[in-house]
């Protein structure tokens, strides 16, 4: 039973008293979004992007014009320009913020969902936006609405600067829009055609997903309703101006997704996602992606229903699908054990070991424009490309894997034992003792006899470590 | 009999384990193992820094920056870089070959779609979940036989069960003792991938603290791929391609890059045995190529066109084999881009058939939906 601390949160720490009813535990965590207990500074997105503005204009409007003939000096340049603007330091302090909610807060149940949405409607590896705007679109755009409506959820990540600029949006021009006929198109050679990325994914990823049966044709006819919507660009911002609605893009006409009729214009965008969000297959995709998340890597009917009939009976009310999925998580804990991605069981590693982790807020505001972060301040981004998941860099976007066979080959199963050893350097001085071991075992596993004299195989406190973070029981949860 | 990976793990010695995967040794000794190197190339590779074309003076004009001073001879009607030393001593033993004027049928520009078109080989970015190669494995019954240089494992080789990777953590693993205990507990609670894992990580022969520069893994994979029951292909990545500015000549930055390419086909060649070499095949892959004219920057711009380096033993001849569209401007795809005149994954659909002795037409078929490629087999590879 017990394991369900760590399935739907990041397991019990030490100094946390063993909750009594597990279930409304979880479920009271889910109705509001608190403030984010980091108690560091925190950076709003749109000042994080200004940083990105002046890391591409200084390096494509300056520096490469500048050094066009010394390989040496462009790139010293360039370090120096990275350093100005952070490129190497913000991503670690929104990990550190990140994994603050895991470990630290009160809400650790809120958190675990924040990591699947974020990851739900994932920003992939993509020009720099790891650097400087993944994480705060995940606490600005995603964290926010997790206890609104899935509706406005989707609306607001498709508007969003973050996920316009990852799928391209701006690229996309109604091929008899208004730009369509300028004069420059036919010099330039660049006629106006749509770009069919975000609406492709609007439809398989974010929605309805394949099974829907959608067609070439539907994506086409929602990518005409999509055009228009772009960053703000300009000389000076370049591709980091705010979302608009450009109607000069906008491909006019009557459209058809799905079987509807849709007018052209700004609000349309909102009618379908509307549609979409209603479409069965939608709240079937969400049920799906939420069980397997939680509970196994295939979902049966049974599971899903009841986050179905939630999603229906609240109109999609984020906090009601989230509850009906922590109860189903729980009727099928002990039934169903998932393994654990690489970055949850890391925040599990790093909450039970009462590990520093992350960086503290006194290490992380230290940090100076212009100087090259140090090592500690780093850390957190080096220690998630190493464990082989890093959150705000997956290749796709379709976001890191949920099935668990994609996390099991030798490179990253060397990686867990290998961090699961170097934790130890992490670890305080006053828990390594035995009594320490036998107070994370007793709050965490409910066969607390067992694991122990699994771990007491060793003496040593660091090859206790390794052996209860590898331990299959603790892999699972 | 084909004996299957799991099958094999629960009848054999740990010795023999690593890699057994397909047949083992009665099937090593029929028949000459053969390898399938890939490496992919991130950023855009410009063929015709490579490889350029000569005494075409609209392009010599087009390109007065960025121009190599000093080249090395392949052809009449090409040169090389001079950073691929290693591919023109390879070249004289006709043991290196090119394409050129080729690309996966991509002509969208973006790195990030087009990297994953040229991996997982299909034409609508992100529609794939699996690679062209492991897709081409799959077919051919090589089941952990896959061999990636990364973390995590690059689409190009999903597809497949049961591949490695090798990327140096850079730190030791636990002692033994303490693994072995991992490894009772993994087949008390009935983990059967994760013991599989594990027993693989405690036989390879590859170190965990080693560096992780290419040629480095290079030598560590030449050896894997040189042992009779090793992996039968392997897959690089090499980043960096994307030379926006300062591109340089000879001794820039596309220059440090091919050189990194250069290096992993040094360290094949000098590491692998012999009989391993001659029976390999080592395939570059990009996303791209690069505009004709340099920029305001001394760089390229993204391209299409593109080339395919190919090197070791099982090259036909040292050849540039191309469809040359010209680079007159009505010749240049959208009047700024080397054309592609060959859909490149014929070239991959052909080294598979032929490294993987299986035939075209299901490749085609069953990796690439069918699409009408030709079979170049026997003009490029020795069959």
């Amino acid at each position: 039973m017990k394991n369900f601390f760590r399935k739907v949160a990041f397991g019990i720490s030490s100094n946390e008293e063993v909750p009594s009813d597990p279930l409304n535990w979880a479920l009271d965590q889910v109705n509001d979004v608190p403030e984010l207990s980091w108690k560091g500074k925190i950076y709003s997105e749109k000042e994080l992007r200004k940083h990105y503005r002046d890391w591409v204009y200084g390096d494509r409007k300056v520096l490469r014009k500048k050094y066009k003939d010394n390989k040496t000096l462009y790139k010293t340049h360039k370090d120096i320009l990275r350093h100005k603007t952070g490129q190497k330091f913000w991503e670690s302090l929104e990990i550190s913020i990140r994994h603050n909610e895991g470990i630290n807060s009160s809400r650790p149940v809120l958190a675990k969902l924040w990591m699947f949405w974020g990851n739900f409607f994932a920003i992939s590896e993509k020009d720099f936006l790891a650097n400087y705007s993944t994480g705060p679109y995940q606490r600005e755009i995603i964290r926010p609405n997790l206890n609104q409506s899935f509706e406005k959820m989707v609306y607001e990540v498709t508007t969003s600067w973050a996920m316009i600029h990852h799928l391209d949006n701006s690229e996309s021009a109604g091929p008899k829009s208004v730009t369509a006929r300028e004069e420059w198109r036919r010099r330039k050679k660049e006629p106006a055609t749509i770009n069919e990325n975000h609406a492709r994914e609007l439809l398989e990823l974010h929605t309805v997903s394949p099974k829907a049966g959608y067609t070439q044709e539907d994506v086409i006819q929602l990518a005409y309703i999509m055009t228009g919507w772009q960053h703000k660009w300009s000389k000076k911002n370049l591709e980091t101006g705010n979302v608009w609605f450009n109607s000069e893009y906008h491909q006019p006409g009557m459209k058809n997704v799905l079987g509807k009729e849709y007018k052209r214009g700004k609000k349309t965008l909102a009618t379908i996602i509307k549609d979409l969000v209603n479409h069965p297959n939608c709240r079937d995709f969400v049920a799906e992606r939420l069980c397997r998340f939680l509970i196994t890597d295939e979902p049966t009917k049974e599971m899903k229903q009841p986050i179905i009939d939630a999603f229906v009976k609240s109109d999609g009310f984020l906090p009601q699908i989230h509850k009906a999925a922590i109860k189903v998580a729980f009727d099928y804990n002990d039934k169903f054990k998932k393994f654990q991605t690489p970055e949850n069981w890391f925040i599990q590693v790093a909450k039970l070991g009462d590990l520093e982790w992350p960086p503290s807020p006194q290490t992380m505001d230290s940090y100076e424009l212009g100087t090259k972060p140090t090592r500690k301040q780093r850390s957190p981004e080096r220690l998630l490309r190493n464990i082989g998941q890093h959150p705000f860099r997956a290749k796709q976007p379709n976001g890191w894997s949920d099935h668990s066979d994609d996390w099991i080959s030798p490179e990253l199963l060397i990686r867990r034992l290998v961090y699961a050893k170097l934790s130890h350097s992490f670890s305080k001085m006053q828990n390594n003792n035995e009594d320490y071991y036998q107070n994370i075992v007793e709050k965490n596993f409910d066969n607390p006899d067992k694991i122990m004299k699994y771990l007491k195989q060793k003496s040593r406190i660091v090859e206790k470590q390794t052996l209860l973070f590898n331990h299959p029981e603790f892999l699972r949860s | 009999m084909k004996i299957t990976r799991r099958d094999f793990l629960k009848t054999t010695a740990l010795t023999s384990l690593y890699f057994a995967g397909f047949g083992g040794q009665t099937y090593a000794d029929q028949v000459k193992k053969k390898n399938l190197v890939i490496i992919m190339l991130r950023g855009g590779m410009d063929g015709l820094c490579a490889i350029p074309v000569k005494g075409d003076k609209n392009f010599e004009k087009l390109r007065s920056k960025i121009n190599l001073d000093r080249t090395l001879k392949l052809t009449s009607d090409f040169d090389l870089h001079p950073a691929l030393k290693t591919f023109k001593n390879l070249w004289d033993q006709n043991q290196s070959s090119a394409v050129h004027a080729t690309n996966i049928p991509y002509t969208g520009r973006s790195h990030f779609d087009g990297q994953n078109l040229m991996e997982s080989g299909g034409k609508i970015p992100y529609q794939e979940k699996t690679g062209w190669l492991g897709r081409g494995m799959k077919i051919a019954g090589l089941t952990g036989n896959g061999l990636a240089l990364a973390l995590p494992m690059p689409l190009l080789i999903r597809g497949v069960p049961m591949n490695n990777n090798y990327f140096p953590v850079g730190h030791k693993l636990p002692y033994p003792s303490t693994l072995k205990m991992i490894q009772e507990a993994y087949k008390e609670y009935d983990e059967k991938l994760l013991s599989e894992n594990l027993e693989i990580i405690q036989t390879r022969e590859l170190s965990n603290t080693s560096s992780d520069h290419s040629w480095v893994l290079a030598s560590n994979a030449a050896n894997e791929l040189s042992k009779p029951n090793g992996p039968k292909v392997a897959v690089f990545e090499v980043d960096g391609f994307d030379t926006h500015a300062a591109q340089g000549a000879t001794d820039g930055a596309h220059a440090d890059c091919l050189r990194d390419y250069d290096n992993i086909i040094k360290s094949l060649k000098s590491s692998m045995s012999k009989e391993a070499f001659d029976n390999t095949l080592v395939l570059t892959l990009t996303e791209f190529g690069r505009t004709i004219k340099q920029n305001s920057s001394n760089g390229t711009e993204h391209g299409y066109g593109s080339a395919i380096l190919i090197a070791g033993g099982l090259v036909k001849k040292a050849q540039v084999h191309t469809d040359w569209p010209g680079l007159k401007r009505k010749e240049l795809f959208e009047g700024r881009d080397l054309n592609s005149t060959i859909d490149s994954r014929a070239i991959y659909a052909s080294a598979m058939s032929t490294v993987f002795d299986v035939d075209f037409k299901k490749i085609t078929k069953e990796v690439f939906w069918g699409e009408n490629l030709p079979n170049l087999s026997d003009k490029l590879f020795k069959v």
